[in-house]
Formats: C-alpha cells, structure tokens, sequence
C-alpha cells in the first residue's frame, strides 16, 4: 500500500463523517479506460463554427459536426456525407445526393433543407463561400436526400471549399440552428458527427465533454485526416482547460490526462524522458511564421523598404526564437506555402535565401527615402511565439537603423490596433506579427493572407495586382499542372512586392500516454481511431 | 446590531454602483475589442464589425451603461459575450472550486499561523521564535506560483501523494474534494501565514506585557492557560482584522494559484474574461468582489464586540 492510498483512505474515513456519507463514486478501470482527457490547445470559450473561427472551435466543431466532403491526407476532398454527386457538363449545376442513414444527435434524420440552410449561414461567412455566394443561382433541397447547387459560371474548387479543412468549415447542422443569423452565436449544438457535445458539463475555461454517438454510420473506407471512416473506440472526451503548461506537462507525467495537444518546446525534453508518454510532431503541415507590414504608410508603403526588411531577416533567428536548439523542428522558407505539399515553390524567393546582406539592406532602405520617422511594432507578449518573433524584429530594425516604437501589449489589444487604418502616430501600427497554420497555406483558396487587393485584403492591406491575377489563374486552373504554374508566379510575385514576411516554417509536438493508440497527425487533433487501455 | 448589520448592507448598494461605473468605464476606454478576440485571426475588418454591431459594442457609452444598469435592476447580470451563457450561471460554476479554495486556506492559516504566532512570543528572542520568525519571512517572500510548482513537483510528481490539477465538487466525496486543494491551499495560505503568525507574535507580546498577565503569572495560572485563555483573546482584535483582510486579499491571490493548479475558479474566470474583454463578466464579478469585500469588513466589525465586549456599535 502507498502512502496515497494510506492518506486516502484516513481522508475518506474522516470525510465520511463530516458529510454524512458522503463518498467518491468508484470509478472502474473500464470505465476510465474508456474515457479520454484531452488538454487543447486552448480555452473552447464558445462554440459556433461559424460565428467564431478560432482554430480550437473547429477542432472541437470537426468532433460534433459532420462535413459533406472531408480532405485527406493527400489534401483530395473525399465524400463524407455525400454519398454521390454530379457535375453538368458546363460547370455550372452540382447535383448532390447524401448518405442514407444519416442521423443528428436528437435522433432527427439529416435532410437536403438542414444542408442548404447550413451551406447558406456557412456562405456568409466564408472567403470560398462568398464567392460561391456571388456567382449562385440557386441552392435549394430537390428532395430529403438530394440537393442541387446552381451557378452562373463554373466553380471547379466546388468540392474544396465544402471540404476544407480551415475556418470556417462547411458543417452541417440542423436547420433550425442553421438559420441564426451568421453574426449571431448559436446556443445549440446538436450535429451528426461521431461525437455529442455536452452541454450541462460544459465549464467554459475549464471543461468540454464530448460523448460518442451510438447511432453515427462511419464511412467504410480508412480514416484520412477529415475523410474516411470515423470510429469513434471511446465512450468519452473530457477536453481539460489548462492555461499553464508546466502544470499540463505534470498532469500527463502523473497520468491525470492522456493527451496533452501541443506542449512548448522547453518542456519537450521532459516528456521525452519519460518512460510512459510518447511525443512526436502533431500536425505535419505545421505553421508559417510572419509579420506583416502596413502598405498604407511610410515607410513600408515603399516596396524597397520591404525589400530591404525582406533581404535583412534570418529566418534561422526567428525560427530559434520559438523552438530553441531542437533542428527538427523548423525549416527555412522561401516561400509563402506550406513545405512538402502539392503545390509548394520556392519560386521568387531568393530574396530569403543564402547569407544575409545587411549592407544591402541599409542601401536599399536608404533608397526607400526612410528618414528615421518611428516604426510602430505590434506586439502580443501573452502568445510567447508572436513575443519571441517581435524581439527578433525589434533587433533587426534597430541594426537596419530604424526607430522602433515597440509596442508589446495582449492580443486582445494588438488584435483591435491592427484593424486601424489610421496613421501610426494616431493609434495605427508599422508592423505585426503573428503565424498562420500550413495547413491553410496549402493553396490560396483557405489563405487569406496571401490576398493583395488593397482595401479588401487582410490587416496591412497590401496591393499587388501580380499577385491577385494569379490568385485568379489558380482559382480557374483545370488540371494540377496549371495550379502548380499558378502557384510558382503568385509566389514570385508575392515575394517581390513582399505581400507579408514569411519567418520560416516550424512544427510543434503532441505527446500522449502510452496507454493511448492510435493518436493521428493531422491539421486538426482526430479522435476516432483513438483507444486507451486501462 | 441587527440594524447596524441592516444598515451597512444597503450601504454596500451605492458602493458597488460606484465601483460598477468606475469599472465600466474603464473597459470602455480601454484598448482591445472582443469582437476581434471571437473573430479570430484570419478574420477581416467587415467581419470584425459586423460582430460589434451584433453584440452592441458600437453603441454610445450611456446607452451600452443604461442597458447594463437597466438588466442589474431586474436581477439580470447579463450574458457573456464569448459563452453565450448567463454570467449568474458562469459566476455560479466558479464559486464552489473559489469558495473551497478560500476555506480551506483559511482554515489552514488559522490552525496553523496563530498557534505559531503565539508560540514565538511566549519565546521571543529565543531559537523558537527565530526559526518561526524566518519560516514567515520565507513564506512570505516567495511568489505564490513558485510555491505552487516546488508542491506539485514534490508531492504530486515525486512521491505521488496528490494530483496536480483540478477540482471535484464536494457532492462527489470528500478525499476526492479535498485531495485537490491541500497543494493550492498550502501554495496560497504561505503568505497569509506568514503574515497572520507575523502579526499574532506582535499582538500577543504587547498583551503579555500587561500587568494582569502578571497578575494572572503570580497567582500561579499554567502557561497554556495565560496563552491561550487570558493573552489570546486580548490580542484577537489585530488576529481578527488580519484574517479579514485576508480573506479579501485570497480572492486576489487564487487568481495565480488557481492557474498554476488549474482550478476553474473565480480566479480564472476573471483573468479570462479580461484578456477577451468579456464585458459582463468582468462587470458581474466586479460587482460579486465588492460585494465580499463590504461583506468582510463588516463581519469583521461584528466579530470584534464578540472577542471584545467593550466594543459596541
């Protein structure tokens, strides 16, 4: 007997008579095996897809709601929902028909008026979506299983967009939520996934339960990523909210959680030291690092002024800053998409290859006609990658000679500031940092922050009408070669007008007990083909 | 007494609309937007917007107030912006883990800190009353999250005695219930009793110095007794105001201990809701602290006429 069990059970004795009887239920080995805690990424503080697009909201979303289509492993959309579909000869009319057998979690059959309504309050909100939206005749249910797409012009990325994987995804929910407003947050969160949300046991900030679905029909074919057979082998996942990392780390050495989903890097080598938990890479398609300059004002609304921040920057710096010694871990990219996918190019970016030229830099940014004015840097210092990225830039600009104005505050501060079009001096901003998933940097469909249409691009409004014409020949390429081709001009041309600054391209850890099978890597954390044993 | 408890507690209303206003006002000069924050970073300015403009964030300043003021009125705390659940319920899932924190901590002080406190005067100046007087100053130097991870590295990872996080609500059994808070409470309750020890010490040699402590010495009265009898409940009046304010400054510091334990308390409740500027919930909390806080003081009040009759309100 250990000494825990020793101070158990003279707790329990003296407990019972403090309570009147009180006990702890006991809880069998069965039982726990077959319930899986979870710690996320972060807090699951709401739970709209569509209202809120936080990565950890879909994550959680992709457990409950189901997808018509799912993308695999090799970024193809497979049929998820949809038990078939066809294409008129013209592009322009998508005749869809769903699975038999589909069912919501309140036991209601999922019917073509559930999907139309989802697709509609998905449109609203989503870049793909939108543009479906301008080009759509008519969406409407032909009967309960079939539902028909009409479009003015084709749209051959159709099956993408109702796969895709980055926020906000096409799930599909039962009508009568399906109809809230897009900017309004739902309250119900019935869906057909392979898991039912919990509602009564949701502490916000601290607990989420998801339940398996007795009555989901997973697809016969090997689960891939967001396609194939979800098999839910759990009975239960328990996703456990906590904010400081030592204090996960600890839990999953203790066996108090299973799985911990990204643990920072300091802490890896511990975990790795430990007999009974397994680390490796989560996510393979990783993360992009970058900071963006503001086109609107000096001195980066002057393209040699980017160019020479461009041509300064060690990605090797930035890339140490976030994941320290461990090689592994990061990769130099000269490029604004994703290492080791179809359409990744390297094209147009010599500008980030090869030794630094700091020289250079200075003469090109002397050429810029920057004359010291501040350059006002954006900082989050509670999300420890942006705060190590702004250091690395705050000493770059300094030996590039500028004046930095390094403005390090929360994101809920640097998240508002950056939406400002306002002058520097006057509450806008130079510079921000942030990252984005490479798993929405696979092509330019998901990636909004490759966009470079001036006023309806993302914050820092850059303007390359090179880069948007091939935004454009990417969207209409018929066959993967014309994307590839696609895709190496928009990068060249992305890359000389410096669209945003990529810092490199870095991976992230997962690690799980021992005791837990069948952990997948993917762009989102996947739980079916998950087993624990006791 | 009755009146007066009566009285001091409708007194507490016009305090906690000053400090209502005062914090209102302060989110709503203060930089950062939470419809940015559920947005999310791919999101685009007219996303951002139209998100403000659903939640009421673009409204004038009196009548986002009014509207709050308006809801208070008819016992409504509002509705958090990011959970979309009512503050009362968000406020009422936080309290059990906050409330056991804080009880346990203080009952660990109290049992703890005074009988140290006592014993270091009744030995001033001796090894004792060093050795009691450097634990305090430890205990009262060291941050309440270092504390925290030495606890949890020790205990929970080393021996295995405790688990390292979480909270189980009483109703599933009390080992379960306290097992998870003896390391926070300990993390927390080392400052409070360093402080409470501190100030049962000074209290306790003042009051040891009168002449019925003599008095009460030269008719042959055992130690424990004049310690614990005659002295004590002298030198309660300082003990008492300390464990008060005490009991005020652990909301603060359950905040920290709270994360480092991952307790879904109070603590953690306020610390999220400020960094997404979740508006209500900061406003319902504000207004539940400055309710405990009036509620302290006065409990204080009250206990002084029981430790010290002379007292009279």
């Amino acid at each position: 007997m250990d000494r825990r069990s020793v101070l158990k059970g003279l707790a329990g004795a003296s407990g019972l008579a403090l309570t009147g009887g009180l006990s702890a239920p006991a809880i069998a080995q069965g039982a726990a095996a077959r319930t899986l805690r979870f710690v996320p990424q972060a807090n699951l503080a709401n739970f709209d897809p569509i209202w809120g697009t936080q990565y950890v909201v879909r994550n959680a979303a992709a457990m409950v709601w189901d997808t018509l289509y799912g993308i695999d492993s090799s970024f193809q959309p497979q049929r998820q929902m949809v038990e078939s579909e066809e294409v008129t000869d013209d592009g322009t009319t998508w005749t869809f028909k769903l699975r038999p057998g589909l069912k919501f979690h309140d036991g209601e059959p999922v019917r073509s008026k559930d999907v139309v309504a989802s697709l509609d309050r998905w449109a609203a909100r989503d870049p793909m979506g939108l543009m479906l939206k301008a080009i759509q005749q008519e969406l409407t249910a032909v009967d309960d299983r079939t539902f028909k797409w009409v479009l003015k012009q084709p749209y051959p990325k159709m099956l993408f967009a109702l796969g895709k994987n980055n926020s906000p995804c096409a799930f599909i929910m039962p009508e009568r939520i399906a109809q809230t407003d897009p900017f309004k947050q739902i309250s119900d969160y019935v869906g057909s996934g392979p898991l039912k949300f919990v509602k009564g046991e949701w502490v916000p900030g601290a607990k989420a339960v998801f339940e398996k679905f007795t009555d989901y029909v997973p697809r016969q074919e090997k689960p891939s990523w967001l396609a194939g057979g979800k098999q839910v082998m759990i009975d239960r996942v328990e996703w456990v909210i906590m904010p400081d990392p030592a204090t996960a780390a600890a839990a999953l050495q203790n066996g108090e959680v299973d799985w911990w989903e990204n643990p920072i890097a300091d802490l890896v080598p511990v975990l790795k030291n430990n007999k009974n938990i397994s680390v490796d890479i989560g996510d393979p398609l990783g993360n992009i690092g970058s900071f963006r300059m503001n086109f609107l004002y000096p001195p980066f609304n002057n393209v040699k002024a980017r160019r020479a921040v461009l041509m300064a920057l060690s990605q090797e710096d930035y890339m140490r800053s976030i994941v320290g010694d461990d090689n592994s871990l990061w990769k130099a990219l000269p490029s604004f998409f994703t290492p080791d996918t179809p359409l990744y190019t390297e094209l147009g970016g010599d500008i980030l290859k090869g030794k630094r030229d700091l020289n250079a830099a200075k003469k090109l940014l002397a050429e810029s006609g920057y004359s010291g004015e501040p350059v006002t840097c954006l900082v989050a210092q509670d999300q420890p990658i942006t705060k190590a990225m702004g250091d690395v830039t705050a000493d770059l600009l300094k030996k590039l000679g500028m004046n930095v104005d390094f403005v390090a505050t929360d994101w809920g501060t640097v998240g508002a500031r950056r939406a400002l079009k306002t002058p520097p001096g006057q509450g806008g901003w130079n510079m921000f940092h942030t990252w984005h998933a490479g798993a929405d940097c696979v092509n330019p469909a998901p990636y909004t922050a490759i966009r470079a249409n001036g006023d309806k691009a993302w914050f820092g409004w850059p303007t390359s009408e090179a880069t948007e014409k091939e935004v454009t020949s990417w969207f209409e390429a018929k066959n993967l070669d014309e994307e590839k081709a696609a895709i190496g001009r928009l990068n060249k041309a992305a890359m000389d007008d410096v669209v945003y600054a990529p810092t490199g391209f870095f991976l992230s850890y997962t690690a799980w007990r021992k005791n837990v099978s069948g952990v997948a890597k993917g762009p989102v954390p996947l739980f079916w083909g998950v087993s624990k044993s006791a | 007494m009755l009146s007066y408890i009566l009285r001091r507690l409708v007194a507490t209303l016009p305090v906690m609309a000053i400090v209502a206003l005062f914090v209102f006002s302060l989110l709503y000069i203060a930089p950062g937007d939470p419809a940015v924050v559920i947005a999310g970073d791919q999101a685009s300015p007219e996303d951002v917007e139209r998100i403000r403009q659903s939640l009421g964030l673009d409204r004038p300043f009196l009548i986002q107030f009014g509207s709050w003021v308006w809801r208070i009125l008819h016992g409504d705390l509002g509705t958090s912006i990011f959970t979309n659940l009512p503050v009362s319920t968000l406020i009422g899932q936080r309290l059990g883990p906050t409330l056991s924190l804080m009880v346990i901590t203080l009952l660990l002080t109290i049992v703890v800190a005074v009988p140290l406190g006592v014993v270091a005067a009744w030995k001033a100046g001796s090894f004792i009353d060093r050795a009691i007087m450097g634990f305090a100053v430890f205990g009262f130097s060291l941050p309440v999250f270092v504390v925290g991870y030495m606890l949890a590295y020790i205990f929970a990872l080393q021996l295995e005695w405790l688990p390292v996080q979480g909270y189980t609500p009483l109703n599933q059994g009390f080992w379960p219930w306290l097992e998870n808070l003896i390391l926070p409470a300990i993390a927390l309750g080392c400052v409070y009793i360093a402080l409470v020890a501190r100030i049962t010490r000074a209290a306790m040699l003042e009051v040891l110095q009168q002449d019925y402590i003599r008095t009460a010495r030269a008719k042959g009265l055992g130690q424990g007794g004049i310690l614990f009898i005659h002295a004590l409940k002298n030198a309660a009046v300082p003990i008492v105001t300390v464990i008060g304010i005490g009991i005020a400054l652990l909301i603060g510091g359950a905040v920290v201990t709270e994360s480092v334990f991952a307790i879904p308390g109070l603590g953690r409740l306020t610390i999220d809701a400020i960094l997404r500027r979740d508006y209500p919930v900061i406003q319902g909390i504000v207004l539940l602290f400055s309710f405990v806080y009036v509620l302290v003081n006065l409990m204080i009040d009250v206990t002084y006429t029981l430790v010290d009759p002379r007292i009279r309100y």
